[in-house]
């Protein structure tokens, strides 16, 4: 995991390939997930409950916590966004 | 799992065209059955506000199974599922009275807010303690 997070193109992969495995999105495929767009509505379109899950995720996988939706809103506003917000995070840890 | 019961009787004004409850209704006695279980942990909604949250509901599932008529006696049965997430979601089901006959089944997953309309993320003090109550509550054996 340590090298996963701190190779930045290779944590993107990670995150993508989560999003899809947890939120079990059958219309889209890790490579149509754009590395700038929002994750929540008019980008990739994920609701409130997707982000509770996306949450304990992160928590479980990479033990860092999103609290509520101020941070949120800056974790998940692109994969460039939540990969930085995870290396951050990472190194204060 | 624990269940909370309440009774209830269909009224003359819940019923259809048909002399069937109407559909939308039996969302009225999930809520019914909602409070009686809040209330025993003092999470209703007022009592939240307190605490500086509310709880919207954004999802809602029923499945209908047999009609109800006017004057008939029901019971709504209510518990609460194990969040793996920082939400609310509780199962329903109603019941004739007279002979347990099931009407229909269903469920909703409320997240919580404070009252400034932010979304939390993860339960925490007095909130997580009250919701960890009413969730050992009912899955107890």
């Amino acid at each position: 995991m340590e090298e996963i997070v701190n190779n930045f193109e290779s944590l993107r992969e990670f995150l993508k390939k989560m999003i899809v495995d947890i939120l079990n999105l059958e219309d889209v495929t890790v490579q149509e997930i754009d590395n700038d767009s929002p994750l929540f509505r008019e980008g990739l379109g994920l609701d409130s409950i997707d982000a509770l899950e996306l949450v304990v995720a992160i928590e479980k996988t990479f033990n860092i916590i999103i609290a509520d939706e101020d941070v949120g809103k800056k974790a998940f506003a692109s994969i460039n966004a939540l990969a930085g917000f995870i290396q951050e995070g990472h190194k204060q840890g | 799992m624990q269940w909370v019961e309440t009774e209830e009787v269909v009224r003359f004004n819940e019923v259809d065209e048909w002399g069937m409850a109407w559909y939308g209704h039996y969302m009225a006695w999930f809520e019914i059955g909602r409070m009686s279980l809040l209330k025993r942990f003092d999470l209703l909604p007022a009592q939240m506000v307190e605490l500086g949250y509310i709880a919207p509901v954004v999802s809602l599932k029923c499945d209908f199974k047999h009609s109800a008529t006017c004057g008939d006696r029901i019971i709504i049965r209510t518990t609460v599922v194990k969040p793996e997430i920082a939400a609310l979601k509780f199962k329903f089901e109603i019941f004739l009275k007279e002979n347990r006959t099931l009407l229909a089944h269903g469920e909703t997953t409320q997240v919580l807010l404070t009252t400034k309309r932010k979304m939390i993320y993860r339960l925490t003090g007095e909130l997580e303690s009250r919701i960890n109550n009413l969730v050992s509550y009912c899955l107890e054996e």
